[in-house]
């Protein structure tokens, strides 16, 4: 249960590109082909290592439905991490994103790293937006970019890991002030405790003592050292 | 000392440890903070979350509205959405609870008469009623609706205490009287253990004109009974009900009082329940939570509030009759602001707990203590602490920096009104909306139903989401958009900050039912 950090992700999108599937996919490992609308937001939550550590997504599914933006656009505050997803079998979905990503960009912390989900794409043969496409929205709007299938589960992890990580970076080089929740990131009760009782030999020798600790010591000395 | 790191590292961990703090300490003597819980901390079971999602739901900054998902349902497709306050504590204070109940006769309970005795009476019963009710009755209960609404302060533990526990002092109350209340022919007997007067209710009528008269049927000739002379009052079947209703929540009271010796139970709450049973509503309420009726898009007020200012008289009076309670700290007396000590001898309006009205006395001593009320709307306080009157929990709650138990002057003595719904033909649109003061606060009766009445409408009737839809709406509509300047709702009034629960029950079921 215990994490470095924690992360909260929302993913936006419209209604029925599969933002439920996604996060069962990853949060469950199962398809639900059934479509049950969502009609608010739905929450789940997964453990994922990056460089060793334990990190804890949490993620927040929004209704997509035109007639929830009002209470779904309160949702952005205090995201880390966004998942906008399209559905690459329907052309008007994929229409949508600007409106998205204003929309996202208005509610947000600046600093939040948002991942363009081409969504579906078990189903080539009823494609309607090319992968090229999807690259070169991303690339203008400065978002990463990936294909998946929720269904077959195809890139469904690296999808929320590579965001993960994105973010992590972004802790790395100092872009997030870990310290303000509001920015969508919380540090687990044990970093919170060294972070505390910074530096000194004390801190070096609990760090020694306990196996999670000794991560925590690399990761505040590593921005020192590059 | 052990305790106040203890609690220092629960906050610190986001209290996440407030569940888990060991029991091996229960003799520390601080406020009971070593003990166990009761029941772990959570969100109403209905809405079957896990703990990450209860997690989720804690966020003070984005405050997702949480509502019943698209599997769930709730008995009469009950709407239902909450939110949690904005950073004023790190749980969600209100709690509810939902359920069908099913009320039976205790096994060994006293009846009124031996059953074969009143079988043979009943079916002698001209209409047959009394017949058709033996049939099916016996061995089956009644089985009765019942919503609940809580608003803890000080703590999550009395309204997570009572949000799983009030059901079940309400069931057992209503076990004692499960037998009359299905004889609805006959009224309640007033005293058990006797043998009953059977007489049909309207014919009891006569008799007991019969009897003012002054006996006119031949009094001491065989085969009448004895003729009373006294007036008897008829208790009607609903008044029964209503007195389980106050005893549940004065039992849920007593308990919470014992139990705090062996759990730690903190804070205290307030209590709003309904009860369907037999065709009528029975919306019960201890504190500052609110019902009303919205029919046709008319206005039913179901309840009213319990807070310093509605119970200015009661807490005077009590006051007056017990000193003592004050700790020679406060004045009983009301006046319209804080009596300064130069005005000694000087006459100022005042109010006793026998006035409506304002009068003037001469300024003593004693008037220069804090008022025992004080503070205007809801910044009203009964003796500069709490802000509601009635609801159950606050035993261990003092005056600040005192010995003063609050206490003794709250109650956990329900208001009961009673709603026939047989009397009205429901449509689709009619609901009984239930909500704490966290929606209250911001939008009125008015506001609320015309919300209501807007939005019902325009949802497909067959949606069985649409209830919840209503009330997320409504929970919406309170708690605004986040804006610079803090929660912002329409016409730029402040949203409300606190924990807003909202029930929006369609009103169509209960005539089914019936």
């Amino acid at each position: 249960m215990a994490y470095a950090y924690l992360f909260k992700y929302i993913i936006i999108g419209d209604t029925g590109v599969g933002k439920s599937c996604l996060l069962l996919q990853f949060t469950d490992k199962r398809f639900q082909p059934v479509h049950d609308l969502t009609i608010g937001v739905e929450f789940g939550a997964r453990m994922i290592t990056i460089d060793g550590k334990q990190i804890k997504l949490q993620i927040w599914d929004t209704a997509g439905q035109e007639s929830f933006r009002s209470i779904t656009r309160s949702y952005y505050r205090g995201a880390a991490g966004a998942l906008l997803v399209y559905d690459i079998t329907r052309r008007d979905t994929f229409n949508h994103l600007t409106t998205w990503l204003e929309d996202a960009r208005q509610h947000s912390n600046s600093n939040m790293v948002i991942m363009l989900i081409g969504n579906k794409s078990d189903l080539e043969s009823r494609r309607e937006v090319k992968k090229e496409e999807g690259e070169a929205f991303a690339r203008e709007h400065g978002l990463i970019f990936m294909e998946t299938s929720a269904k077959t589960a195809s890139n469904v992890e690296e999808a929320f890991i590579n965001t993960a990580k994105e973010i992590y970076e972004k802790i790395q080089e100092g872009v997030f002030d870990i310290n303000n929740e509001a920015n969508g990131i919380k540090i687990g009760p044990q970093h919170a405790a060294t972070n505390a009782t910074h530096a000194g030999s004390l801190f070096l020798r609990l760090a020694a003592q306990t196996g999670p600790l000794a991560h925590s010591l690399t990761l505040s000395s590593c921005p020192a050292e590059t | 000392m052990l305790t106040r790191v203890k609690s220092a590292v629960a906050n610190f961990m986001g209290g996440i440890m407030a569940g888990s703090s060991g029991s091996e300490h229960s003799g520390g003597g601080c406020g009971g903070s070593d003990l166990p819980l009761r029941f772990p901390y959570g969100r109403p079971e209905f809405l079957g979350l896990s703990q990450d999602e209860v997690e989720c739901s804690a966020d003070h900054i984005a405050r997702p509205i949480l509502i019943l998902k698209e599997t769930r349902r709730l008995p009469w497709a009950t709407g239902y959405a909450e939110v949690i306050n904005a950073g004023k504590s790190t749980h969600n204070e209100d709690q509810a609870s939902c359920e069908v109940l099913t009320v039976k006769k205790k096994a060994g309970a006293i009846t009124s008469t031996p059953n074969r005795n009143s079988a043979k009476r009943r079916s002698s019963l001209p209409n047959g009623e009394g017949l058709q009710l033996k049939e099916n009755s016996e061995s089956e209960g009644i089985s009765c609706h019942y919503w609940s609404l809580f608003d803890g302060h000080a703590g999550s533990g009395a309204a997570v205490v009572a949000s799983r526990l009030l059901q079940h002092h309400v069931t057992e109350q209503l076990q004692d009287i499960v037998e009359i209340l299905k004889n609805s022919a006959v009224l309640p007997p007033t005293c058990l253990g006797e043998e009953p007067d059977h007489t049909p209710a309207n014919s009891r009528t006569l008799t007991r004109a019969a009897s003012l008269r002054g006996g006119v049927g031949a009094p001491g000739s065989p085969g009448t009974p004895p003729t009373r002379f006294f007036t008897e009052k008829k208790i009607p079947h609903e008044c029964l009900v209503i007195g389980a209703l106050e005893s549940a929540f004065k039992e849920m009271d007593l308990q919470i009082e014992r139990e705090r010796s062996l759990y730690n139970i903190s804070g205290g709450c307030t209590a709003l329940i309904v009860v369907c049973l037999l065709g009528k509503l029975y919306v019960a309420n201890a504190g500052d939570s609110r019902a009303i009726i919205v029919r046709n898009g008319e206005i039913i007020p179901m309840s009213s509030e319990f807070t310093p200012e509605t119970e200015r008289q009661r807490l005077q009076y009590l006051a007056f009759m017990q000193p003592h309670l004050l700790g020679n700290e406060f004045t009983h007396l009301e006046f319209p602001r804080r009596v300064q000590r130069k005005e000694l001898g000087k006459k100022m309006l005042y109010r006793d707990f026998n006035m409506t009205g304002w009068a003037y006395k001469t300024i003593e001593d004693d008037d220069l203590k804090f008022p025992l009320i004080y503070g205007e709307g809801k910044k009203a306080r009964v003796m500069a602490t709490i802000g509601v009157t009635r609801g159950l929990g606050d035993h261990d709650l003092k005056v600040h920096d005192s010995n003063i138990y609050i206490k003794p002057f709250l109650s956990s003595a329900p208001e009961v009104r009673v709603y026939d719904l047989s009397k009205y033909e429901h449509g689709a649109d009619d609901v009984l909306i239930l909500a704490t003061d966290g929606l209250w606060d911001v939008l009125s009766n008015e506001e609320v139903a015309e919300a209501i009445t807007q939005f019902l409408p325009n949802c497909d009737p067959d949606d069985p989401h649409r209830y919840t839809l209503a009330a997320q709406d409504l929970v919406m509509r309170a708690r605004g958009v986040l804006k610079d300047r803090g929660w912002r709702i329409s016409n730029d009034r402040l949203g409300s900050g606190d924990d807003i629960s909202v029930y929006v029950i369609p009103l169509i079921h209960g005539n089914k039912l019936s």
